[in-house]
């Protein structure tokens, strides 16, 4: 009779903890479970020149690199991204954030990637594969009509070559391994 | 061929203890060592049936198209001088010529006779021993699809021809003694492929037998009768690790043509019978109720199409209320008989909050019971908080 109290009553303490604070336990919770999915599904089918993963112990810090895809000014170079997911996720989009310097317009210089999925556009049932998918395709067609750095992306309309040849400088300078 | 078997006595005495033995221990669908055991089974069997020649030979019902020859008695001298003369060649041989035996237990018990009777001798070779083994596994086939024809007689004797009819009276005394106890419970799969296959005589290949070496009867055999009860539960628990074929593969397809996505796309909760019938956008992406709850808290666009959330369909789209409710209810029942066990032990601190809680807990229930078909959502919110809360 004792045994099955105690741990009622436990359980029943902690129900009524769990009421308080039910909100953002519950959403942790959800948030937790998803992104382990998340990591699951990536790891299981990664997209191209990507790899992310947790950088320590907590699951809502990752930390992610692209490999600058071949025949861009990019090629050669390795782009690390710090991937934040908040409490609310998947409700709420993951913070990424380029820690390389990369010459693109749609990249500002604090490394913001002007990404409409990750702002407005960000939907719950997208997953950080296709969050780093879609950060990969801006390497390959950068939006230079929605820029986050007018400047590079008048280059980019007006004269190609020369945007090229300062972005692989860049790549070079800051993105290669050699670096 | 009698005098064969009377030599071999002793040892499958021994084993015989040694299989019953084994075969207390393997209630539970065993499947390793299945092979050894029914090698010791075929042992004792042998000797039984080797002391029993003349009431075997009628004591078994040989296949349909078996009995053209009335003269069994023949047939199997035929076989024996057969298989002795060209024990090197036997294994082509038998699979080529004995074929049409397949379904004979005395075929069976001859081949195993000199099988066995080869397996000492040390002249034989490597030829001849790998000959002799082959032949050994397939007379343990034969063996099992024998010893159901002697088990499942009712079933194997419905597929019969009338002019078989005959046998029976004479054949099933004589039959179930030499069945040695306890072995019939163990004996029930090949038994069942005994009965498909005399159902069936032209599914009866090599395929089968070859399947029926090692395991009596395959998951995916074809000629497996679909109706047979005994059988259904053992597939169902072999198919319950490999859906790929069979009714397992129908299971699974039913499936997933009821509940498309087993678990929500956005927080991979299992979606239970409410959240699988719960249809919110046009453009048929699901998700469960909390989650939607959740983007309806927010800015109320579907996560498929990223088109608005019409609010009227999520109202509609908890038709299940009845559902909700039962949970709510069954899951309080749980929670209250939790805390009265806790009231009547003991009054601490934490009862108090749990007492508090249990208050605002019972006005849930209250309003549920009072406006049960209000909004869904506050129905189904309730049941959830239910459901947290008895998870803890």
């Amino acid at each position: 009779m004792n045994c099955p109290s105690s741990s009622g009553g436990g359980a029943a303490s902690v129900a009524a903890g769990g009421g308080r604070a039910r909100s953002s336990a519950t959403s942790v919770s959800v948030s937790g479970k998803r992104i382990q999915k998340d990591m699951m599904e990536f790891n299981i089918n990664p997209p191209a020149d990507c790899a992310a993963g947790p950088k320590g112990d907590s699951l809502y810090q990752w930390i992610a690199t692209i490999i600058g895809p071949p025949e861009l000014p990019y090629e050669g170079g390795i782009f690390f991204l710090d991937i934040t997911f908040p409490p609310e996720y998947p409700f709420k989009p993951p913070k990424v954030v380029f820690k390389t310097r990369i010459y693109h317009c749609n990249v500002d210089s604090a490394g913001n990637p002007g990404l409409n999925i990750l702002k407005d556009g960000w939907s719950p049932a997208l997953t950080i594969s296709k969050v780093l998918l879609a950060i990969r395709s801006i390497f390959t067609d950068p939006d230079p009509r929605n820029p986050l750095v007018p400047g590079i992306a008048h280059l980019y309309l007006t004269d190609r070559a020369k945007h090229d040849e300062v972005a692989a400088e860049w790549t070079m300078r800051f993105a290669s391994l050699a670096a | 061929m009698v005098s064969d078997s009377i030599v071999n006595g002793p040892a499958p005495a021994i084993l015989k203890d040694f299989a019953k033995k084994k075969r207390s221990n393997r209630t539970a669908k065993l499947k390793q060592c299945k092979l050894d055991a029914r090698r010791e089974q075929w042992l004792s069997q042998v000797k039984n049936k080797g002391c029993k020649e003349e009431s075997n030979g009628e004591g078994v019902s040989p296949p349909p198209y078996l009995r053209q020859n009335d003269e069994r008695k023949r047939s199997l001298n035929k076989l024996e001088t057969r298989t002795r003369g060209e024990e090197n060649e036997r294994s082509s041989f038998r699979d080529s010529d004995l074929e049409s035996l397949e379904n004979s237990p005395s075929g069976s018990i001859l081949g195993a006779n000199d099988s066995r009777k080869d397996r000492p001798g040390s002249s034989s070779g490597s030829s001849r021993s790998s000959s002799s083994g082959g032949c050994y596994s397939g007379s343990v086939s034969e063996e099992e699809e024998d010893d159901g024809c002697l088990d499942d007689w009712e079933a194997v004797a419905d597929a019969l021809a009338a002019d078989d009819k005959r046998h029976q009276p004479n054949s099933k005394p004589p039959a179930e003694p030499k069945t040695p106890v306890g072995l019939t419970d163990s004996h029930e799969p090949p038994s069942k492929t005994y009965g498909a296959e005399s159902l069936k005589p032209e599914c009866h290949g090599t395929n089968s037998r070859v399947a029926a070496n090692s395991l009596a009867w395959s998951p995916d055999d074809a000629c497996r009768p679909q109706s047979l009860p005994n059988l259904s539960k053992l597939h169902s628990f072999t198919m319950n690790t490999e859906g790929h074929c069979g009714r397992g593969a129908v299971i699974w397809a039913c499936r997933s043509i009821i509940s498309p996505p087993s678990s929500c796309p956005i927080c991979f909760e299992d979606l239970d019978l409410t959240d699988s019938s719960f249809l919110p956008c046009s453009c048929g992406f699901r998700l469960c109720l909390f989650c939607h709850k959740r983007i309806l808290e927010a800015d109320g666009r579907c996560p498929g199409c990223r088109k608005q959330y019409d609010p009227s369909i999520g109202d509609m789209g908890v038709n299940g209320v009845v559902l909700p409710i039962r949970l709510a209810r069954s899951c309080s029942m749980v929670f209250l008989s939790v805390l009265l066990l806790s009231c009547i032990n003991s009054v601490s601190d934490w009862f108090k909050d749990s007492f508090s809680f249990l208050g605002k807990f019972v006005k849930e229930l209250m309003l549920l019971r009072h406006d049960g078909h209000g909004s869904g959502w506050k129905v189904y919110e309730t049941g959830r908080s239910i459901k947290y809360r008895v998870n803890l």
